[in-house]
Protein backbone atom coordinates (compact mmCIF):
# COMPACT_ATOMS: atom_id res chain seq x y z
CA UNK A 1 0.00 0.00 0.00
CA UNK A 2 1.08 3.40 -0.33
CA UNK A 3 3.30 4.85 2.46
CA UNK A 4 5.22 8.55 2.22
CA UNK A 5 7.20 7.62 -1.32
CA UNK A 6 4.06 6.94 -3.05
CA UNK A 7 0.61 8.59 -2.07
CA UNK A 8 -0.92 11.63 -3.70
CA UNK A 9 -1.24 14.97 -2.53
CA UNK A 10 -4.53 16.41 -3.12
CA UNK A 11 -5.54 20.21 -3.17
CA UNK A 12 -9.21 21.25 -3.24
CA UNK A 13 -8.72 25.17 -3.50
CA UNK A 14 -11.98 27.42 -4.32
CA UNK A 15 -12.81 31.03 -5.04
CA UNK A 16 -12.80 31.73 -1.40
CA UNK A 17 -10.17 29.21 0.25
CA UNK A 18 -7.72 26.48 0.16
CA UNK A 19 -10.53 23.63 1.59
CA UNK A 20 -7.87 21.13 2.31
CA UNK A 21 -4.24 20.19 1.84
CA UNK A 22 -3.65 16.27 2.31
CA UNK A 23 -2.60 13.47 1.30
CA UNK A 24 -3.96 9.99 0.16
CA UNK A 25 -4.60 6.83 -1.06
CA UNK A 26 -6.69 7.82 -4.45
CA UNK A 27 -8.99 10.52 -5.37
CA UNK A 28 -12.29 9.99 -7.28
CA UNK A 29 -13.14 12.96 -9.39
CA UNK A 30 -16.30 14.15 -11.31
CA UNK A 31 -14.64 15.26 -14.73
CA UNK A 32 -16.52 16.87 -17.24
CA UNK A 33 -17.17 13.66 -19.30
CA UNK A 34 -17.43 11.46 -16.19
CA UNK A 35 -16.37 10.20 -13.01
CA UNK A 36 -12.45 9.38 -13.35
CA UNK A 37 -10.12 8.04 -10.25
CA UNK A 38 -6.64 9.24 -10.06
CA UNK A 39 -4.09 7.23 -8.09
CA UNK A 40 -0.34 7.41 -7.62
CA UNK A 41 1.83 7.82 -10.31
CA UNK A 42 -1.03 8.81 -13.12
CA UNK A 43 0.14 10.49 -16.08
CA UNK A 44 -0.34 13.97 -16.38
CA UNK A 45 -3.45 15.48 -17.10
CA UNK A 46 -5.61 18.70 -17.08
CA UNK A 47 -9.52 18.40 -17.49
CA UNK A 48 -12.41 20.76 -16.23
CA UNK A 49 -14.38 19.02 -13.64
CA UNK A 50 -18.40 18.75 -13.85
CA UNK A 51 -20.65 18.72 -10.95
CA UNK A 52 -20.28 15.86 -8.33
CA UNK A 53 -18.30 14.46 -5.63
CA UNK A 54 -15.04 14.58 -5.06
CA UNK A 55 -14.05 10.83 -2.94
CA UNK A 56 -10.70 10.94 -0.75
CA UNK A 57 -9.94 7.45 -0.46
CA UNK A 58 -7.29 6.65 2.67
CA UNK A 59 -7.22 10.27 3.24
CA UNK A 60 -4.25 11.17 5.70
CA UNK A 61 -6.47 13.21 8.05
CA UNK A 62 -9.46 10.91 8.85
CA UNK A 63 -10.09 8.30 6.18
CA UNK A 64 -12.28 9.03 3.33
CA UNK A 65 -13.81 12.25 2.89
CA UNK A 66 -16.52 13.74 0.48
CA UNK A 67 -17.07 16.81 -0.96
CA UNK A 68 -19.78 17.89 -3.34
CA UNK A 69 -18.02 20.49 -5.97
CA UNK A 70 -19.36 21.78 -9.07
CA UNK A 71 -17.31 23.19 -12.05
CA UNK A 72 -13.95 24.10 -12.33
CA UNK A 73 -10.72 22.48 -13.19
CA UNK A 74 -8.45 19.80 -12.22
CA UNK A 75 -4.49 19.29 -12.76
CA UNK A 76 -3.09 15.76 -12.70
CA UNK A 77 0.82 15.13 -11.98
CA UNK A 78 2.11 11.82 -11.03
CA UNK A 79 2.23 12.47 -7.75
CA UNK A 80 0.02 15.81 -7.03
CA UNK A 81 -3.53 16.94 -7.74
CA UNK A 82 -4.87 19.58 -7.48
CA UNK A 83 -8.85 20.40 -8.04
CA UNK A 84 -9.90 24.09 -8.36
CA UNK A 85 -13.91 23.66 -8.08
CA UNK A 86 -15.85 27.10 -8.83
CA UNK A 87 -18.14 26.05 -5.68
CA UNK A 88 -17.39 23.09 -3.17
CA UNK A 89 -19.27 22.07 0.43
CA UNK A 90 -19.15 19.32 2.70
CA UNK A 91 -22.11 17.26 2.55
CA UNK A 92 -23.57 19.15 5.70
CA UNK A 93 -23.43 22.10 4.23
CA UNK A 94 -25.82 21.47 1.16
CA UNK A 95 -29.14 23.01 1.51
CA UNK A 96 -31.37 20.70 0.09
CA UNK A 97 -34.46 22.93 -0.17
CA UNK A 98 -32.24 25.36 -2.08
CA UNK A 99 -31.06 22.79 -4.15
CA UNK A 100 -34.64 21.37 -4.80
CA UNK A 101 -35.14 25.29 -6.09
CA UNK A 102 -32.27 25.56 -8.32
CA UNK A 103 -33.98 21.95 -9.62
CA UNK A 104 -37.41 23.36 -10.41
CA UNK A 105 -36.08 26.75 -11.51
CA UNK A 106 -33.45 24.67 -14.01
CA UNK A 107 -36.18 22.47 -15.28
CA UNK A 108 -38.47 25.74 -16.08
CA UNK A 109 -35.16 27.51 -17.97
CA UNK A 110 -34.87 24.08 -19.44
CA UNK A 111 -38.97 24.23 -21.01
CA UNK A 112 -38.84 27.65 -21.58
CA UNK A 113 -35.65 27.83 -23.54
CA UNK A 114 -37.08 27.28 -27.04
CA UNK A 115 -34.17 27.72 -29.90
CA UNK A 116 -31.30 29.27 -27.80
CA UNK A 117 -28.36 26.79 -27.68
CA UNK A 118 -27.34 29.41 -24.29
CA UNK A 119 -30.08 28.83 -22.79
CA UNK A 120 -29.82 25.10 -23.25
CA UNK A 121 -26.64 24.85 -21.55
CA UNK A 122 -27.58 27.30 -18.95
CA UNK A 123 -30.39 25.44 -17.57
CA UNK A 124 -29.06 22.15 -17.85
CA UNK A 125 -25.83 23.15 -15.78
CA UNK A 126 -27.82 24.40 -13.48
CA UNK A 127 -29.86 20.86 -13.32
CA UNK A 128 -26.91 19.19 -13.00
CA UNK A 129 -25.17 21.13 -10.26
CA UNK A 130 -28.80 20.27 -8.25
CA UNK A 131 -29.14 17.09 -9.07
CA UNK A 132 -25.30 16.37 -7.71
CA UNK A 133 -25.86 18.37 -4.61
CA UNK A 134 -29.25 16.56 -4.02
CA UNK A 135 -27.74 13.09 -4.51
CA UNK A 136 -24.51 13.71 -2.44
CA UNK A 137 -27.43 15.04 0.46
CA UNK A 138 -29.44 12.21 0.31
CA UNK A 139 -26.38 9.96 0.32
CA UNK A 140 -25.91 11.16 3.96
CA UNK B 1 -19.19 82.11 30.76
CA UNK B 2 -20.58 78.65 31.54
CA UNK B 3 -20.67 77.30 34.84
CA UNK B 4 -19.31 74.38 35.95
CA UNK B 5 -22.62 72.40 36.00
CA UNK B 6 -22.85 72.67 32.06
CA UNK B 7 -19.23 72.18 31.57
CA UNK B 8 -19.62 68.70 33.38
CA UNK B 9 -22.42 67.57 31.24
CA UNK B 10 -20.40 68.29 28.14
CA UNK B 11 -17.44 66.22 29.15
CA UNK B 12 -20.09 63.81 30.15
CA UNK B 13 -21.72 63.71 26.85
CA UNK B 14 -18.31 63.71 25.04
CA UNK B 15 -16.87 61.18 26.60
CA UNK B 16 -19.96 58.81 25.74
CA UNK B 17 -19.06 59.85 22.18
CA UNK B 18 -15.24 58.87 22.84
CA UNK B 19 -16.62 55.48 23.99
CA UNK B 20 -18.51 54.69 21.20
CA UNK B 21 -16.11 55.47 18.38
CA UNK B 22 -13.65 53.94 20.23
CA UNK B 23 -15.75 50.74 20.48
CA UNK B 24 -16.73 51.55 16.46
CA UNK B 25 -12.73 51.23 16.07
CA UNK B 26 -12.02 47.90 18.05
CA UNK B 27 -14.88 46.58 15.58
CA UNK B 28 -13.42 48.17 12.19
CA UNK B 29 -10.14 46.51 13.59
CA UNK B 30 -11.76 43.10 14.25
CA UNK B 31 -13.43 43.00 10.99
CA UNK B 32 -10.62 44.58 8.64
CA UNK B 33 -8.50 41.58 10.35
CA UNK B 34 -10.94 39.23 8.87
CA UNK B 35 -11.16 40.85 5.73
CA UNK B 36 -7.26 40.55 5.43
CA UNK B 37 -7.22 36.99 6.52
CA UNK B 38 -10.27 36.72 3.40
CA UNK B 39 -8.30 38.71 0.43
CA UNK B 40 -5.15 36.02 1.54
CA UNK B 41 -7.49 32.75 1.83
CA UNK B 42 -8.45 33.87 -2.20
CA UNK B 43 -5.20 34.12 -3.16
CA UNK B 44 -3.93 30.67 -3.84
CA UNK B 45 -6.97 30.27 -6.76
CA UNK B 46 -6.49 33.50 -8.37
CA UNK B 47 -2.44 32.70 -8.57
CA UNK B 48 -3.34 28.95 -10.23
CA UNK B 49 -5.74 30.01 -12.23
CA UNK B 50 -3.61 32.71 -13.36
CA UNK B 51 -0.62 30.16 -14.00
CA UNK B 52 -2.53 27.49 -15.95
CA UNK B 53 -3.86 30.35 -18.16
CA UNK B 54 -0.22 31.42 -18.89
CA UNK B 55 0.96 27.98 -19.57
CA UNK B 56 -2.00 27.57 -21.36
CA UNK B 57 -0.93 30.97 -23.71
CA UNK B 58 2.40 29.86 -24.03
CA UNK B 59 1.57 26.18 -25.09
CA UNK B 60 -1.21 27.00 -27.89
CA UNK B 61 -1.38 30.21 -29.66
CA UNK B 62 -3.80 32.45 -28.85
CA UNK B 63 -4.44 32.55 -32.78
CA UNK B 64 -5.72 29.33 -34.56
CA UNK B 65 -3.70 28.33 -36.43
CA UNK B 66 -5.87 27.25 -39.65
CA UNK B 67 -8.92 30.32 -39.38
CA UNK B 68 -6.12 32.60 -38.18
CA UNK B 69 -9.47 33.68 -35.62
CA UNK B 70 -8.20 34.77 -31.81
CA UNK B 71 -9.12 31.84 -29.79
CA UNK B 72 -11.46 34.01 -27.56
CA UNK B 73 -13.40 36.98 -28.14
CA UNK B 74 -11.73 38.02 -24.53
CA UNK B 75 -8.33 38.87 -26.02
CA UNK B 76 -9.96 40.74 -28.81
CA UNK B 77 -9.28 44.56 -28.91
CA UNK B 78 -11.55 47.08 -30.27
CA UNK B 79 -11.53 51.10 -29.88
CA UNK B 80 -12.83 52.11 -27.06
CA UNK B 81 -15.99 53.64 -27.84
CA UNK B 82 -17.98 51.99 -24.99
CA UNK B 83 -16.74 51.46 -21.74
CA UNK B 84 -17.75 50.15 -18.43
CA UNK B 85 -17.00 50.88 -15.58
CA UNK B 86 -17.46 49.00 -12.61
CA UNK B 87 -17.30 51.18 -9.32
CA UNK B 88 -16.62 49.31 -5.63
CA UNK B 89 -17.49 51.53 -2.70
CA UNK B 90 -18.72 51.01 0.45
CA UNK B 91 -21.84 49.97 2.00
CA UNK B 92 -21.54 52.18 5.17
CA UNK B 93 -20.82 55.41 5.96
CA UNK B 94 -18.40 56.67 9.04
CA UNK B 95 -14.97 55.97 6.91
CA UNK B 96 -13.97 59.27 6.47
CA UNK B 97 -13.38 60.24 2.89
CA UNK B 98 -13.52 56.62 2.01
CA UNK B 99 -16.64 56.44 -0.14
CA UNK B 100 -16.31 59.78 -1.41
CA UNK B 101 -12.42 59.39 -3.18
CA UNK B 102 -13.39 56.48 -5.02
CA UNK B 103 -16.72 57.96 -6.57
CA UNK B 104 -14.34 61.24 -7.00
CA UNK B 105 -12.05 58.78 -8.53
CA UNK B 106 -14.78 57.46 -11.13
CA UNK B 107 -16.22 61.09 -11.98
CA UNK B 108 -12.68 62.04 -12.80
CA UNK B 109 -12.73 58.76 -15.41
CA UNK B 110 -16.05 59.87 -16.80
CA UNK B 111 -14.81 63.49 -17.01
CA UNK B 112 -11.57 62.83 -18.34
CA UNK B 113 -13.03 60.91 -21.05
CA UNK B 114 -16.55 63.11 -22.75
CA UNK B 115 -16.47 61.58 -26.12
CA UNK B 116 -16.88 57.64 -24.82
CA UNK B 117 -20.09 56.46 -23.78
CA UNK B 118 -19.80 54.60 -20.18
CA UNK B 119 -21.43 52.16 -18.30
CA UNK B 120 -21.19 52.43 -15.17
CA UNK B 121 -21.96 49.02 -12.88
CA UNK B 122 -22.35 50.37 -8.85
CA UNK B 123 -20.57 47.85 -6.35
CA UNK B 124 -21.53 48.93 -2.38
CA UNK B 125 -24.67 51.76 -1.34
CA UNK B 126 -22.66 54.40 -0.92
CA UNK B 127 -20.89 55.05 -4.32
CA UNK B 128 -24.67 53.93 -5.91
CA UNK B 129 -26.22 56.46 -4.27
CA UNK B 130 -23.82 59.15 -5.09
CA UNK B 131 -23.82 57.88 -8.45
CA UNK B 132 -27.50 57.95 -8.92
CA UNK B 133 -27.27 61.34 -7.96
CA UNK B 134 -26.12 62.40 -11.25
CA UNK B 135 -26.74 59.58 -13.63
CA UNK B 136 -29.95 58.17 -15.29
CA UNK B 137 -30.60 54.86 -15.12
CA UNK B 138 -30.31 52.37 -17.97
CA UNK B 139 -34.13 51.20 -18.76
CA UNK B 140 -34.56 48.07 -21.08
CA UNK B 141 -38.06 47.73 -22.51
CA UNK B 142 -39.31 44.02 -23.14
CA UNK B 143 -40.03 43.37 -26.94
CA UNK B 144 -41.58 40.26 -28.96
CA UNK B 145 -39.40 39.07 -32.03
CA UNK B 146 -41.03 37.19 -35.16
CA UNK B 147 -40.68 33.96 -33.21
CA UNK B 148 -42.72 35.03 -30.34
CA UNK B 149 -40.02 34.97 -27.45
CA UNK B 150 -39.33 37.91 -25.37
CA UNK B 151 -36.05 39.97 -25.57
CA UNK B 152 -35.01 42.72 -23.09
CA UNK B 153 -33.97 45.61 -25.49
CA UNK B 154 -32.15 49.27 -24.09
CA UNK B 155 -33.39 51.31 -25.04
CA UNK B 156 -31.96 54.74 -26.32
CA UNK B 157 -29.49 56.40 -24.17
CA UNK B 158 -30.60 59.50 -21.64
CA UNK B 159 -27.11 60.33 -21.85
CA UNK B 160 -23.42 59.73 -22.08
CA UNK B 161 -23.17 57.99 -19.00
CA UNK B 162 -25.73 55.94 -17.26
CA UNK B 163 -26.40 53.45 -14.34
CA UNK B 164 -26.64 49.24 -15.76
CA UNK B 165 -26.61 47.62 -12.37
CA UNK B 166 -26.03 48.04 -8.76
CA UNK B 167 -25.41 45.26 -6.36
CA UNK B 168 -27.01 46.19 -3.09
CA UNK B 169 -25.46 44.07 -0.67
CA UNK B 170 -22.64 41.93 -2.61
CA UNK B 171 -20.05 43.00 -0.04
CA UNK B 172 -21.72 42.14 3.02
CA UNK B 173 -21.87 38.86 2.38
CA UNK B 174 -18.86 38.23 -0.49
CA UNK B 175 -19.81 35.26 -2.23
CA UNK B 176 -17.99 33.78 -4.79
CA UNK B 177 -21.12 32.80 -6.72
CA UNK B 178 -22.51 35.94 -6.94
CA UNK B 179 -19.30 37.35 -8.12
CA UNK B 180 -18.68 35.01 -11.04
CA UNK B 181 -22.68 35.74 -12.14
CA UNK B 182 -21.65 39.46 -12.16
CA UNK B 183 -18.40 38.69 -14.13
CA UNK B 184 -19.92 35.97 -16.44
CA UNK B 185 -22.48 39.43 -17.03
CA UNK B 186 -20.09 41.45 -17.98
CA UNK B 187 -18.35 38.86 -20.68
CA UNK B 188 -21.42 38.40 -22.17
CA UNK B 189 -21.37 42.36 -22.76
CA UNK B 190 -18.31 42.25 -23.69
CA UNK B 191 -18.58 39.05 -26.22
CA UNK B 192 -21.77 41.29 -27.84
CA UNK B 193 -19.81 44.08 -28.56
CA UNK B 194 -22.26 45.92 -26.19
CA UNK B 195 -19.27 47.17 -24.48
CA UNK B 196 -15.37 47.76 -26.07
CA UNK B 197 -13.53 47.51 -22.07
CA UNK B 198 -14.31 47.19 -18.27
CA UNK B 199 -12.39 49.03 -15.92
CA UNK B 200 -12.98 48.81 -12.59
CA UNK B 201 -12.59 51.62 -9.89
CA UNK B 202 -11.40 50.28 -6.39
CA UNK B 203 -9.19 50.68 -3.44
CA UNK B 204 -6.73 48.35 -3.86
CA UNK B 205 -5.03 47.28 -0.35
CA UNK B 206 -1.70 45.36 0.56
CA UNK B 207 -1.62 46.50 4.09
CA UNK B 208 -2.74 49.79 5.92
CA UNK B 209 0.34 51.95 4.85
CA UNK B 210 0.13 50.62 0.94
CA UNK B 211 -3.10 51.15 -0.37
CA UNK B 212 -4.19 53.42 -3.24
CA UNK B 213 -7.01 54.29 -5.51
CA UNK B 214 -6.56 52.39 -9.03
CA UNK B 215 -8.59 52.36 -11.86
CA UNK B 216 -7.73 49.11 -13.35
CA UNK B 217 -8.74 47.24 -17.07
CA UNK B 218 -10.80 44.32 -16.74
CA UNK B 219 -11.06 43.26 -20.74
CA UNK B 220 -10.37 42.62 -22.92
CA UNK B 221 -7.23 40.78 -21.35
CA UNK B 222 -3.43 41.99 -23.04
CA UNK B 223 -1.46 39.97 -20.74
CA UNK B 224 -2.57 37.14 -18.07
CA UNK B 225 -1.32 37.79 -15.05
CA UNK B 226 -0.14 41.52 -15.24
CA UNK B 227 -2.86 43.51 -13.68
CA UNK B 228 -3.43 46.51 -16.48
CA UNK B 229 -3.43 49.69 -13.77
CA UNK B 230 -4.37 53.05 -15.87
CA UNK B 231 -4.84 55.44 -13.02
CA UNK B 232 -3.23 55.14 -9.48
CA UNK B 233 -3.88 57.53 -6.68
CA UNK B 234 -1.30 57.16 -3.40
CA UNK B 235 -2.33 58.81 -0.26
CA UNK B 236 -0.58 61.30 0.96
CA UNK B 237 2.17 61.29 4.11
CA UNK B 238 -0.03 62.39 6.76
CA UNK B 239 -3.01 60.07 5.86
CA UNK B 240 -0.58 57.58 6.50
CA UNK B 241 0.59 58.07 9.05
CA UNK B 242 -2.79 58.38 11.11
CA UNK B 243 -3.72 55.17 9.36
CA UNK B 244 -0.41 53.53 10.54
CA UNK B 245 -1.57 55.38 14.23
CA UNK B 246 -4.75 53.29 14.57
CA UNK B 247 -3.60 50.34 12.96
CA UNK B 248 -0.99 49.81 15.94
CA UNK B 249 -3.02 50.85 18.35
CA UNK B 250 -6.07 48.86 17.13
CA UNK B 251 -2.87 45.67 17.16
CA UNK B 252 -2.95 45.45 13.27
CA UNK B 253 -0.08 44.81 11.85
CA UNK B 254 1.44 47.42 9.10
CA UNK B 255 3.46 44.70 6.54
CA UNK B 256 2.10 42.68 4.17
CA UNK B 257 1.51 38.84 5.19
CA UNK B 258 4.12 37.23 3.67
CA UNK B 259 2.66 35.51 0.88
CA UNK B 260 5.69 34.57 -1.22
CA UNK B 261 5.89 30.39 -0.29
CA UNK B 262 1.95 30.17 -0.48
CA UNK B 263 2.36 32.04 -4.22
CA UNK B 264 5.24 29.59 -5.42
CA UNK B 265 3.48 26.89 -4.74
CA UNK B 266 0.49 28.29 -6.57
CA UNK B 267 2.09 28.78 -9.85
CA UNK B 268 3.67 25.89 -9.93
CA UNK B 269 -0.18 24.81 -10.83
CA UNK B 270 -0.88 23.65 -14.66
CA UNK B 271 3.01 24.52 -15.39
CA UNK B 272 4.87 21.70 -14.45
CA UNK B 273 7.48 20.98 -17.58
CA UNK B 274 5.29 17.82 -18.69
CA UNK B 275 3.27 16.99 -21.63
CA UNK B 276 0.13 17.32 -20.45
CA UNK B 277 -3.28 15.34 -21.66
CA UNK B 278 -5.85 18.03 -21.81
CA UNK B 279 -8.89 16.29 -21.83
CA UNK B 280 -10.57 19.34 -23.64
CA UNK B 281 -9.73 20.78 -26.75
CA UNK B 282 -7.49 24.51 -26.05
CA UNK B 283 -10.80 26.20 -27.07
CA UNK B 284 -13.02 24.65 -24.14
CA UNK B 285 -10.44 24.81 -21.55
CA UNK B 286 -9.94 28.99 -22.58
CA UNK B 287 -13.80 29.07 -22.50
CA UNK B 288 -13.68 27.75 -19.18
CA UNK B 289 -10.92 29.33 -17.65
CA UNK B 290 -11.54 33.06 -18.19
CA UNK B 291 -14.20 33.78 -17.41
CA UNK B 292 -12.83 32.11 -13.63
CA UNK B 293 -10.43 34.42 -14.04
CA UNK B 294 -12.01 37.59 -14.28
CA UNK B 295 -14.36 36.65 -11.98
CA UNK B 296 -11.29 36.40 -9.70
CA UNK B 297 -10.13 39.54 -10.58
CA UNK B 298 -13.40 40.90 -9.67
CA UNK B 299 -13.25 38.74 -5.92
CA UNK B 300 -9.85 39.84 -5.70
CA UNK B 301 -10.84 43.70 -6.21
CA UNK B 302 -13.86 43.49 -3.73
CA UNK B 303 -12.15 41.91 -0.99
CA UNK B 304 -9.34 44.28 -0.97
CA UNK B 305 -12.06 47.12 -1.09
CA UNK B 306 -14.12 45.81 1.64
CA UNK B 307 -10.66 45.80 3.52
CA UNK B 308 -9.72 48.98 2.94
CA UNK B 309 -13.05 50.38 4.16
CA UNK B 310 -12.63 48.47 7.53
CA UNK B 311 -9.08 50.66 7.57
CA UNK B 312 -11.00 54.04 6.32
CA UNK B 313 -12.97 53.20 9.18
CA UNK B 314 -10.82 52.50 11.84
CA UNK B 315 -8.30 55.29 10.74
CA UNK B 316 -11.63 57.58 10.89
CA UNK B 317 -12.86 56.33 14.13
CA UNK B 318 -9.21 56.60 15.76
CA UNK B 319 -9.09 60.12 14.88
CA UNK B 320 -12.64 60.80 16.36
CA UNK B 321 -11.63 59.51 19.99
CA UNK B 322 -8.14 61.82 19.67
CA UNK B 323 -10.17 64.35 18.96
CA UNK B 324 -13.11 63.74 21.68
CA UNK B 325 -10.35 63.34 23.77
CA UNK B 326 -8.44 66.69 23.27
CA UNK B 327 -12.18 68.17 23.33
CA UNK B 328 -12.60 66.50 27.09
CA UNK B 329 -8.80 67.59 28.27
CA UNK B 330 -9.56 71.19 27.31
CA UNK B 331 -13.38 71.35 28.73
CA UNK B 332 -11.61 70.29 31.95
CA UNK B 333 -9.74 73.17 32.15
CA UNK B 334 -12.06 75.41 31.32
CA UNK B 335 -14.28 73.86 34.03
CA UNK B 336 -11.35 73.91 36.83
CA UNK B 337 -10.58 77.42 35.53
CA UNK B 338 -14.33 78.73 36.29
CA UNK B 339 -14.23 76.54 39.66
CA UNK B 340 -11.43 78.41 40.88
CA UNK B 341 -12.53 81.76 39.41
CA UNK B 342 -15.79 81.10 41.67
CA UNK B 343 -13.51 80.16 44.99
CA UNK B 344 -11.44 82.71 44.88
CA UNK B 345 -14.74 85.49 44.11
CA UNK B 346 -16.18 83.65 47.30
CA UNK B 347 -12.95 84.04 49.11
CA UNK B 348 -13.46 87.64 48.57
CA UNK B 349 -16.55 88.12 49.74
CA UNK B 350 -15.72 86.70 52.98
CA UNK B 351 -12.68 88.61 53.21
CA UNK B 352 -14.14 91.88 52.80
CA UNK B 353 -16.91 90.88 54.64
CA UNK B 354 -14.92 90.61 57.51
CA UNK B 355 -12.83 93.38 57.16
CA UNK B 356 -16.25 95.62 56.81
CA UNK B 357 -17.38 94.35 60.18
Amino acid sequence: MADETNSLRVRLVSPERVLFDTTADAVELPAKNGYMEVLFGHAPLMAELGAGDVRLHGGRDGGDQVYNVSWGFVEVLPDRVTILANDALKPGEIDVQRAQQQLDRGQKEWQEAGDSEEKYTEALHRIAEAEAKLATAHEK
Amino acid sequence: MANVLDLRRRIRSVKNTRQITKAMKMVSAARLRRAQERTLAARPYAEMITSVLESLTRRVDIFDEETGNLRHPLFATRPEKRVLIVVISGDRGFAGAFNANITKTAFQFIKGNPEIEIDVEAIGRKGRDLLRRRYPIASYSEQTDENGTKRQVRNERKGKVEITGDHPGMLIKLEANRVFDLAQNIISRYVHEEIDAAYIVYNEFKSVIAQRLVVERLLPILEIGKPQITGAEEPTAEQKERAAHAALSAGITLEEADTEEADEEAKKFGTANVDYIYEQPAEELFNGLLPQYVSAMLYHAMAESVAAEHAARMTAMDSATNNASEMIDSYTLQMNRVRQAAITKEIIEIVSGAAAV
